[in-house]
């Protein structure tokens, strides 16, 4: 293997997309794409239900790139979207454009258009209520085919059956207007067109199937339902479960369209646990979810932004605590979790004892730091509160006064100079200043304590985070090292209380706090990623368990993830205690060496890394269906392969246990401290995440053979190991290459 | 004469339960009752079985669920699902009658009971378990809204202390147990199968002349399943029903397949009824929203002749194997003598001989099949209303088969 040198000459400025993509070049050379046509099919194209929505609109911009005219995106007609975000056009592909006529003339309303999303895919969508008529034929044709019948009274899945005949009428009829025979793969996404998945089966069309949940139907019905999940994941009689809950006929579908797809694959590690004891498959292929990571041209940008957000988040804590600025705003550390108000799904349950424990911590410890932890969830309220109202018009009164005595003040001292003389310190300000300044300080007596719930709640009494927060006595006393601030609302920059919108306060924030329970993907905490924000994640959640497997030490890499799995609930709050508190404890110079470590991981984040997943799930669906002309060397399960983001260069930036003694050490040491290179550890990590793309290939020759690369926490310096997945393909292009 | 202000009243909660209100209606009218029939039903039964009970009975009226909500008592007394029986304060709700009683779907009559309407309001039979109070099961009473609202404002207030219609009543009527010995029932009226054991003499002794019987606890009728050439009921793990609890399952399921005939034309029914049993055993399935497969091997016109065997037998000491069973009922008409008294004497109206007439083609409707088609029809439609049995013949595993078929 030959490693780069470093030098002085590398180019500092991030443009890490290019090497993460080459090796999507690689496999575009051996793999040829002509003649195969991909249909994405789901209801939330074009189509915002939920957070498939985001992973489909994200991910075509590179799934457009790979497959150019021959991707579309299926999904429902829905006439305010489509006004909205779709441009309407005439077919480009001439089978497409007579299968459309054809369905047209049957009976159908199918449309065609662009998306006017990044990449601007093409997309088919058809109205679904327009076919209604013709429900309960195909509710008998579904009984004959499968045995499931659909209740009437199931609004969403008599629309799965529609959309499910439909879209399989329309790759039938696509099928039958090729000239040739045509390699059609069909990727289709949740329960609600999963039908269509099952009938290109059953009527044994040419078409290769990819069948992706993001969560099952019944595990998100039982973490609901306060179970224990994880621990009985083997134990649910799963058709009872399903029954008994009333959501039997949707499973059917569900269970029915993984059993039947030639690739099944779902977001992240956990579901596929779930996957595996729910749905009785075990997933051919994880495809975790990406995002579209912006690059700033400028290196740090990510840095500026923090500070900038920070400095007005501080703002309104001055507001928001006048009269009770007892604590120092520089010693501050901003915690916050967000998301759906689902209590103990979120883990805002163990969060708020973390807190308590936390408190108790630094109390002890006689800590000059506070903490500030914001809840941004939103609950039932009748508007913002009198008092945290009051906050803000103090503190804008109070600056307002400053700046009036400050333009007297300069105009004496300017007056003064004028004429030649130092000014006479005694006389800058006089009796009217001082009686000014002295009512607006008046005005900032405060008898109460500050808030912690920035609204009226409607459910005050039964609301659930305010009665821990009752319980475990967090209230915001000048003693207490840990304040809470319960925001239930999403935020929005036009807030007269908070006006900065999701993204502005993410980056304002030192930590996101997400110990969810239930979380099958958990973009929260990747978005903090991307922004160079660490965050708390736990292994039962996609984000975490994609985490700890690429990663060797992630909480040097501000990627702190929770036990939630083989540890009891006591021990889980221990340990993310104890996150808090070293994190707490970490200089300022340390969390800007943690940011940048984040913010570097964000490549990996980035689709083009994961889009590459989908990839290889497109490519074995080929492979399957079409094994006379598609090749795919199965993954011998045995040889695990260990790409691991190794343990950063440079000394991680939490202090270890042993310093917990002396936690004071200053600022000015950590300047000396020569052993953080930040260009070189880039340079580093930017080599490991350059995956050369060794998908196998089209033709059949034998591949060479490759010995295992050393797992997990190999050193910094062996810089390309491939990627650890079930799906990773034996590396033998990075052998060769190096 | 018909008496067009007093009725007998049930309610049907789900289609299990139609099936019980169902025999009731047919009782009721096989033993010639002059008062108007009536059933309440909820919006869980569905359009099928709503038909067949219009066909039996002369009002079926839609009512909303009442639920007490109070799942923490319902859940101390391990019946979560008698919430919903709360729903029964509703009949007070029916002031187009004067007085009505008021009959649960899991009851059995065996005999005309109108002298019940002599009662005042409000008259029922002790409970088993707690004598000083009535069971709910059966009652007397007046309709009146005002009555009505008093109850439902109770209800809100003082809630139920066994979190069941039953223990309202009992706390809205307090003085039922002190008051007034007229509207003591006699246990005849009321008897709950489930209690037989713990005082057996006095179920031998006075059990003959029951007139009501009260299928208590979770166990239904409809959760059996009848073996018609048998005359046998097997529970659903096809062991066979408690001794003294056989017989009165049979006698609910000859009731409830007295006319399913559906062989039969309407113009000859009567002819088969006392003709002498087919040879030829025709296999009827009867299919079920909770229960599947509660297969019935039934020779079909048999069904009064087989009840009457029973009924001779009732002649034979108690105690012996299958004995307790069916007796004959002073009030009844003699065995032999009750399929012409169908024919001539109670059915002389006119109104009551087109119910019994249409009840075929009703119970066909409910349940039983004998095509494929219509079985498989059926079973559709128990899925398009949510009741697909998924632990029995449409577990995923079998679904499973059918997707492997064209998989290969």
């Amino acid at each position: 293997m030959v490693s780069l040198p470093f030098s002085a000459s590398m180019p500092l400025a991030r443009s890490l997309s290019v090497t993460s993509l080459s090796g999507l070049e690689d496999w575009d050379e051996e793999f040829d794409l002509e003649g195969a046509v991909l249909f994405e099919i789901a209801w939330e194209v074009a189509n915002k239900v939920g957070g498939i929505y985001t992973v489909i609109q994200t991910k075509a911009r590179l799934t457009s790139e790979e497959w150019g005219e021959n991707y579309f995106l299926v999904g429902p007609y829905m006439e305010n979207n489509v006004r909205t975000q779709v441009e309407l056009i005439e077919p480009t592909n001439p089978a497409l454009s007579r299968t459309i006529d054809k369905m047209n003339s049957s009976g159908c309303k199918v449309y065609f258009g662009r998306w006017l999303i990044e990449g601007s895919p093409y997309v088919v969508l058809i109205d679904v209520a327009f076919t209604a008529w013709s429900l309960d034929r195909w509710k008998s044709e579904l009984w004959e085919s499968f045995s499931v019948g659909v209740p009437w009274f199931d609004r969403e899945a008599n629309d799965a059956v529609l959309f499910g005949f439909l879209t399989a009428w329309l790759l039938g009829e696509f099928a039958a207007q090729c000239e040739e025979p045509p390699h059609i793969l069909a990727h289709f996404h949740e329960w609600l067109a999963g039908l269509g998945l099952m009938l290109c089966r059953q009527r044994r069309l040419p078409v290769a199937t990819i069948f992706t949940t993001h969560a099952t139907l019944l595990g998100r019905y039982l973490c609901a339902g306060n179970v224990d999940f994880y621990n009985n994941l083997s134990n649910f009689n799963v058709d009872k479960e399903a029954g008994d809950r009333q959501i039997y006929h949707r499973y059917c579908l569900e269970r029915a369209a993984a059993h039947c797809a030639h690739v099944f694959t779902t977001v992240s590690q956990i579901t596929a646990v779930e996957a595996e004891h729910l749905l009785k498959r075990k997933p051919d292929v994880v495809t975790p979810n990406g995002l579209n990571v912006k690059k700033f041209s400028a290196m740090h940008e990510f840095q500026n932004l923090h500070a900038h957000s920070k400095s007005r988040i501080q703002e309104f804590i001055r507001g928001h605590f006048y009269g009770h600025l007892d604590f120092n705003l520089d010693k501050c550390v901003f915690l916050f979790i967000a998301g759906r108000y689902e209590f103990s799904n979120k883990g805002a349950d163990l969060f708020l004892e973390a807190l308590s424990r936390l408190n108790y911590l630094l109390r002890v410890n006689h800590s000059d730091v506070t903490v500030i932890a914001f809840f941004i969830m939103p609950a039932r309220t009748n508007n913002f509160n009198v008092e945290t109202l009051k906050g803000q018009a103090v503190r804008k009164q109070l600056w307002d006064t400053a700046q009036t005595v400050k333009e007297k003040f300069g105009k004496k001292l300017y007056e003064s100079l004028l004429v030649g003389q130092l000014p006479d310190v005694s006389k800058m300000l006089d009796k009217e200043d001082f009686t000014m300044m002295k009512r607006a300080i008046f005005a900032t007596q405060r008898q109460c304590q500050p808030p912690i719930c920035t609204h009226n709640m409607l459910e005050d009494s039964s609301d659930p985070i305010l009665n821990c927060l009752r319980r475990i006595g967090l209230f915001n006393g000048s003693s207490d090292r840990v304040k809470v601030i319960f925001h239930p609302e999403f935020l929005s920059s036009t807030s007269p209380l908070l006006p900065m919108d999701y993204e502005e306060f993410v980056r304002g924030c030192h930590l996101g706090v997400f110990p969810s329970y239930y979380e099958p993907w958990g973009y929260t905490p990747a978005e903090c990623t991307v922004m160079g924000i660490p965050s708390v994640s736990t292994n039962l959640s996609g984000f975490g368990c994609f985490m700890e497997e690429h990663i060797a030490d992630p909480s040097a890499y501000g990627i702190y993830i929770v036990d939630r799995r083989y540890r009891s609930v006591d021990e889980s709050c221990n340990q993310l205690t104890s996150f808090l508190f070293q994190f707490c404890q970490q200089s300022r110079r340390q969390r800007i060496i943690q940011r940048n470590r984040t913010e570097r991981l964000s490549d990996l984040l980035d689709w083009r890394y994961l889009g590459r997943y989908y990839v290889s799930a497109r490519h074995m669906a080929l492979a399957k269906t079409f094994p006379d002309t598609y090749f795919y060397e199965p993954q011998d399960p045995t040889s695990k392969q260990g790409f691991c983001y190794p343990r950063p260069a440079s000394v991680p930036p939490s202090p270890a246990l042993s310093r917990h003694s002396s936690p004071h050490h200053s600022e000015a040491e950590d300047e000396d401290d020569e052993r953080y290179d930040e260009d070189l550890e880039a340079e580093k990590d930017r080599l490991n995440i350059r995956q050369p793309f060794s998908l196998p290939y089209r033709n059949k020759n034998a591949l060479p053979c490759v010995s295992p690369v050393p797992n997990g926490n190999s050193t910094p310096s062996s810089a390309t190991s491939p990627p650890s997945s079930i799906t990773s393909p034996p590396s033998s292009v990075s052998s060769e290459k190096n | 004469m018909p008496v067009t202000d007093q009725a007998f009243v049930t309610l049907a909660t789900n289609d299990a339960y139609s099936q019980g209100a169902l025999v009731i209606g047919k009782c009721l009218r096989r033993h010639g009752t002059s008062r108007q029939t009536v059933v309440m039903v909820t919006s869980h039964v569905s359009q099928g079985t709503r038909a067949a009970l219009a066909e039996v009975f002369h009002q079926v009226k839609d009512v909303e669920v009442l639920d007490s909500s109070d799942w923490a008592h319902l859940n101390m007394m391990g019946r979560p699902e008698l919430g919903i029986t709360l729903t029964k304060l509703h009949c007070w709700a029916l002031t187009e009658y004067i007085k009505c009683v008021f009959l649960d779907a899991d009851m059995l009559v065996l005999c005309n009971v109108d002298e019940l309407f002599d009662r005042e309001e409000l008259s029922a039979a002790p409970d088993p378990g707690w004598p000083d109070c009535f069971n709910s099961g059966m009652f007397i009473f007046r309709p009146s809204l005002q009555t009505h609202t008093r109850l439902l404002k109770w209800a809100r207030e003082h809630g139920s202390f066994d979190g069941g219609d039953q223990g309202l009543l009992n706390s809205f009527f307090s003085g039922w147990s002190t008051e007034d010995i007229s509207k003591h029932l006699p246990f005849i009226y009321n008897l709950s199968i489930s209690t037989v054991y713990s005082y057996l003499p006095a179920f031998q002794q006075f059990g003959p002349k029951a007139k009501i019987i009260h299928f208590l606890g979770a166990l239904k009728p409809w959760h059996c399943k009848y073996d018609h050439q048998k005359g046998e009921v097997y529970l659903g793990d096809g062991s066979l029903c408690h001794l003294h609890l056989g017989p009165f399952m049979k006698q609910w399921w000859v009731e409830y397949c007295r006319p399913a005939a559906p062989s039969f034309t309407q113009t000859d029914i009567w002819q088969d009824l006392e003709a002498p049993p087919q040879k030829q055993t025709v296999s009827v399935e009867v299919t079920h929203q909770e229960d599947s497969s509660l297969h019935t091997e039934a020779s079909p016109p048999t069904a009064p002749k087989e009840m009457f065997q029973g009924a001779h037998q009732a002649d034979r000491p108690p105690g012996d194997e299958g004995v307790a069973s069916e007796w004959t009922h002073p009030q009844d008409p003699p065995p032999v003598e009750e399929g012409r008294a169908l024919g001539s004497g109670v059915l002389g109206s006119s109104q009551s001989e087109e119910l019994v007439l249409e009840l075929p083609a009703s119970i066909g409707d409910l349940a039983i099949h004998l095509t494929p088609e219509e079985e498989d029809l059926e079973h559709k439609r128990q899925w398009e209303e949510g009741h697909a049995d998924y632990l029995g013949k449409d577990a995923f595993d079998n679904i499973k088969k059918k997707l492997d078929k064209f998989l290969k």
